[in-house]
């Protein structure tokens, strides 16, 4: 049958068998036939017709295969997709769970503490003198309200390290008997100083980590402090930690991580190839008592480090103003 | 602060084989950081930060006795070298020349000394090494002071004995009102309590511990000079110098406190200088008075503390050499050691933890081994309690379904505070307008954000507190989730509408109810169980934003699954249109149409045009398969409900 398509086809079929068809029309004088050759003829030209309807049929199928190709030839695939709804997370939330599941990693547990918080926990039992600088108006932020008697003025809190003491009072509180459970706390939150320039905002984010039990040392210390610098930043980067002082720790550290830029050879956007990330120390005997921990029996060591401050010290993320991070404006938004 | 040194200066108290760039490391990593070294001419200079409680390493001589504690821990060899001043003149708390009359709550120590000079300019090196210290070179006669603070490490001060013109000077409080020109020719108007001296007629001469006086002031032609070195009150000193704005030098090292003691070499080295380089010849003796001398404290620390504390075993002799280097003075007993702090780091040094940090610093940090801490067991979460498991369902679910997450400051203008502003927790001190009110709401922020983006297309959302003031307490901060949706459409609020209910369904909440808003203008407030989670606001058209409580959300929500069986027989699933009255809600209608019989498994609103809308109508018995004539007499009852009830037409 000579046919290309299955319209063809079709018209081939109307033309044989349909209503007024060839074949019909035939079919139809079938009674003119003499009576007694009437089975025999029957019998033949049903024959024919389901012969006839068996090829057409055979060649609908064909021509539907050939066709069903022709349409998968004529795809034209860098045509754009059909794409599901995207938003975005923001940049800092990208940080904030990477950094979480880095310590969940190695037994540190998340918690939350207040922003808004009185000056005993963020400064006093922090062990910070009464004439600190942190403690002026010009650093640290004050809440228009009076003083609590016991807990001083109401604050911003400047940093995650008002968690350390409210920790430890929360798990001493817990604990039954005098074995106090180990405290694993990962404080990861926002915190408020009155500095506002490319590389500060009024509003940031710090995570602090805090351990305590008994016999824990600066091996400790340095042990997670590298778990985190090769989780987060990758096994090339580098950390050291060198003497510092701040008033919760004793000793104190400062913690560098290799300078991305150079390799640690020394930039111009480097310390001699080092980048400050942040504070670390062993817990000073007085915080502990202040959190009703008994330092000779149990030690620990803390860390407050800056969310956006590692972000930014990331290879390969450029951002010229730490402000950037805040403008939420859509096109840095749909970035992340 | 940080202090610019040369390497040969440096070297002029030390004597050690370690290169700058080993010394530029051994500090950092054991004492105090370099943070850059640079090559000048045949000279290094080294940048360093000191920390404020090592005010002790601001000279020369403090950062040599700090290494020849470090370096020998780093296999190099060091030793210090002691400068043998001449003490051909005595110190006597009296003197013929001058009288001075001091308040002891002001100063713990004055030294003096009347020198006959000839002012000049300064020898090369003298000039170079301060240039490279960032200090600028005047004459010989003032360069000399800086010169001894830098190599000594006590500030000093020199007047012109001449133009001084008095037998006495009065050390007291300023009172307030009083005003002083300092020697850079600035007035200044003094708040009270500022440390000055005054002249035996009354006359302020100097601004103690921060800035010499126009009045007094050496010049070209003075030929006699009062060498003076005053040790004062810290906290007095900073409050002066931040309240008139003068950050010398000076003022920087004595508010951090300035050991005393070294008031004595300081002054010798300086008279040392003078005689050499300014033909000084001195005029009686030191006049010193020194009524608070530090404290010096013995500290008791036992060796397994400090072991355990660093978490490796530090030998007698280790610990002994480092300590000693640091001129500490050691008492070895059987399981304890007992220090002797020197008087520089009496500030400084006071616990066992100190000595535990000076120990473990110097014996290096680098060397003491990582290890993560053992893993003990710990009370056991529930995640079904986690709200930072939540909060990162929800906002995956937002990312995913189109939004971009923002985070706006807590803080907010008095503009986008919403309600009375007596409710609101204030900041006492703000750094701008725009950040004076810890907010009670997401929302006004959202809207900032869209008013800034100029976008006709916006989709935003965040999760972060706000703040309910409480009298005598810290406020209440409770996490609040917010969105808003900008977009051309009429149906935006029934998208907004869609997101909760895609956001319940996704968290197992299932009974919630949308319900006109109680205040406000058009929108619905959400319901979960009867009890209010948020709601949602029809701004404008184009415009609507929604805010819920997220932790009353969450304490809904439930990861907990029930199977419920497969149907096993088909539904018959059939359209039916209705053309009901506009007042009459959509509820309503699926309500009447599902309560005809319990075979009625769903009903769904699949086509709307105008005021005719088609219903799908699920109907499915678990038991059995349903035949035409089981369904035929529940559409009539359907059909017959709608015309009698709501008054629908149906067809």
């Amino acid at each position: 049958m000579q046919a290309d398509t299955v319209d063809e086809v079709n018209s081939i079929y109307v033309d044989f068998l349909g209503k007024s068809g060839k074949l019909t029309k035939e079919l139809k004088n079938l009674k003119k036939i003499p009576e007694d050759r009437r089975p025999e003829v029957g019998r033949l030209a049903n024959e024919i017709k389901s012969t006839i309807e068996e090829v057409i049929r055979d060649k609908k199928q064909e021509l539907k295969k050939g066709e069903g190709k022709k349409r998968v030839e004529k795809l034209d695939i860098t045509r754009p997709g059909i794409k599901p709804n995207l938003g975005s997370l923001h940049l800092v939330t990208h940080a904030v769970r990477e950094i979480s599941q880095i310590f969940e990693g190695i037994g540190f547990s998340r918690v939350a503490y207040p922003e808004v918080e009185w000056d005993w926990y963020a400064f006093e039992a922090l062990n910070f003198p009464e004439d600190h600088p942190a403690r002026d108006e010009w650093e640290t932020f004050f809440i228009d309200t009076e003083p609590d008697k016991k807990l001083g003025p109401m604050i911003l809190t400047p940093h995650t390290s008002s968690g350390q003491v409210r920790e430890m009072l929360n798990i001493v509180k817990s604990s039954s008997g005098k074995q106090i459970a180990p405290i694993r706390m990962l404080n990861l939150a926002k915190c408020y100083r009155r500095q506002s320039d490319v590389s500060h905002t009024e509003m940031f984010h710090q995570f602090e980590g805090l351990v305590v039990d008994e016999g824990i040392t600066i091996s400790h210390l340095k042990g997670v402090l590298e778990h985190f610098v090769k989780s987060y930043f990758g096994k090339d980067r580098k950390a050291r930690i060198r003497p510092y002082q701040f008033q919760f720790t004793e000793p104190s550290f400062e913690v560098d991580l290799s300078c991305g830029i150079c390799n640690g050879r020394g930039c111009r956007l480097c310390k001699e190839g080092w980048l400050e990330m942040g504070g670390a120390g062993m817990v000073h005997p007085n915080v502990l008592r202040a959190g009703k921990i008994d330092p000779e029996r149990y030690t620990g060591f803390a860390f407050g480090w800056g969310v956006e401050r590692v972000l930014m010290m990331k290879e390969g993320l450029n951002l010229p103003d730490l402000r950037l991070i805040y403008s939420n404006r859509i096109e840095f938004l749909k970035q992340f | 602060m940080n202090i610019q040194i040369l390497d040969s200066w440096l070297k002029e108290h030390i004597e050690t084989g370690a290169k700058p760039p080993d010394i530029s490391k051994c500090l950092s990593l054991s004492s105090v950081s370099v943070e850059r070294m640079e090559k000048t001419d045949s000279d290094y200079l080294y940048d360093i930060e000191i920390t404020t409680n090592r005010a002790d390493l601001m000279s020369i001589a403090g950062i040599a006795r700090e290494l020849s504690a470090v370096l020998p821990q780093y296999g190099f060899k060091a030793r210090l070298i002691e400068e043998s001043l001449r003490r051909h003149v005595k110190f006597e708390n009296k003197s013929d020349l001058l009288e001075i009359k001091m308040d002891e709550s002001l100063v713990n120590r004055v030294t003096a000394v009347v020198m006959e000079v000839k002012a000049n300019n300064s020898p090369d090196f003298i000039k170079n090494r301060l240039e490279k210290s960032d200090i600028r070179s005047l004459n010989n006669l003032i360069d000399i002071t800086n010169y001894i603070m830098r190599e000594v490490g006590h500030p000093a001060h020199v007047f012109d004995l001449d133009r001084l013109n008095t037998k006495k000077l009065i050390i007291r409080a300023s009172r307030s009102g009083e005003t002083i020109t300092t020697l850079d020719e600035k007035t200044h108007v003094l708040k009270g309590g500022d440390i000055v001296a005054e002249d035996e007629r009354g006359r302020i001469v100097d601004l103690l511990g921060i800035m010499g006086l126009k009045n007094s002031v050496v010049t070209d032609k003075t030929s006699k000079i009062l060498l003076f070195l005053d040790n004062n009150n810290p906290q007095l000193i900073r409050k002066t110098s931040l309240a008139l704005g003068i950050r010398s030098e000076a003022a920087i090292l004595n508010e951090k406190g300035v050991d005393p003691e070294l008031i004595t070499p300081t002054i010798l080295k300086g008279i040392e200088l003078y005689e050499k380089y300014a033909n000084g010849k001195v005029v009686g003796n030191i006049l010193d008075i020194y009524p608070n001398k530090p404290e010096i404290k013995k500290i008791t620390a036992r060796k397994k503390r400090i072991s355990d504390v660093i978490g490796v075993d530090i030998d007698e002799k280790t610990l002994t050499s480092i300590l000693e280097n640091l001129s500490f003075e050691v008492e070895n007993a059987k399981d304890i050691i007992r220090v002797t702090v020197p008087s520089f780091r009496v500030n400084d040094v006071r616990i066992e933890e100190d000595i535990i940090e000076e120990v473990a610093r110097v014996y290096g940090y680098h060397k003491i081994p990582v290890l993560l801490p053992p893993i003990k067991q710990k009370k056991a979460s529930n995640l079904q309690k986690n709200k930072f498991y939540w909060e990162n369902r929800v906002k995956d679910a937002f990312k995913y379904w189109g939004f971009n997450e923002v985070y706006t400051y807590s803080m907010i203008s008095e503009n986008l505070f919403e309600g009375p502003i007596d409710t609101a927790v204030k900041i006492l001190n703000p750094l701008s307008e725009e950040h004076v009110f810890m907010r009670r709401t997401l929302i006004p922020s959202l809207l900032e954000v869209v008013r800034n983006n100029y976008s006709d297309n916006l989709m935003l959302f965040e999760i972060a507190n706000v703040y309910l003031k409480k009298k005598g307490d810290l406020p209440e901060e409770v996490q609040h989730l917010a969105g808003v949706i900008k977009k051309n459409s009429n149906r935006i609020f029934f998208e907004a509408k869609g997101i909760i209910e895609q956001l319940f369904n996704d968290l197992g909440i299932e009974s919630y109810a949308f319900k006109n808003r109680s205040e406000g203008g058009a929108g619905a407030d959400v319901f979960i169980k009867n009890r209010q989670v948020g709601d949602i606001e029809f701004l404008e058209e184009g415009l609507v934003n929604f805010e819920l409580h997220f932790e009353n959300l969450i304490s809904f929500a439930t990861m907990k699954k029930v199977y419920k069986p497969i149907p096993e027989y088909p539904p018959v699933i059939e359209d039916i249109r209705v053309e009901a009255k506009k007042e009459v809600p959509y509820e309503k209608i699926v309500f009447v149409m599902s309560s005809q019989s319990n075979l009625v498994s769903n009903v769904e609103l699949f086509d709307e045009y105008e005021n005719k809308m088609t219903f799908r109508i699920t109907y499915q018995d678990r038991t059995k398969s349903l035949s035409n004539e089981d369904v035929t007499p529940i559409r009539e009852k359907i059909i017959s409900a709608l015309k009698t009830k709501l008054k629908a037409k149906v067809g």
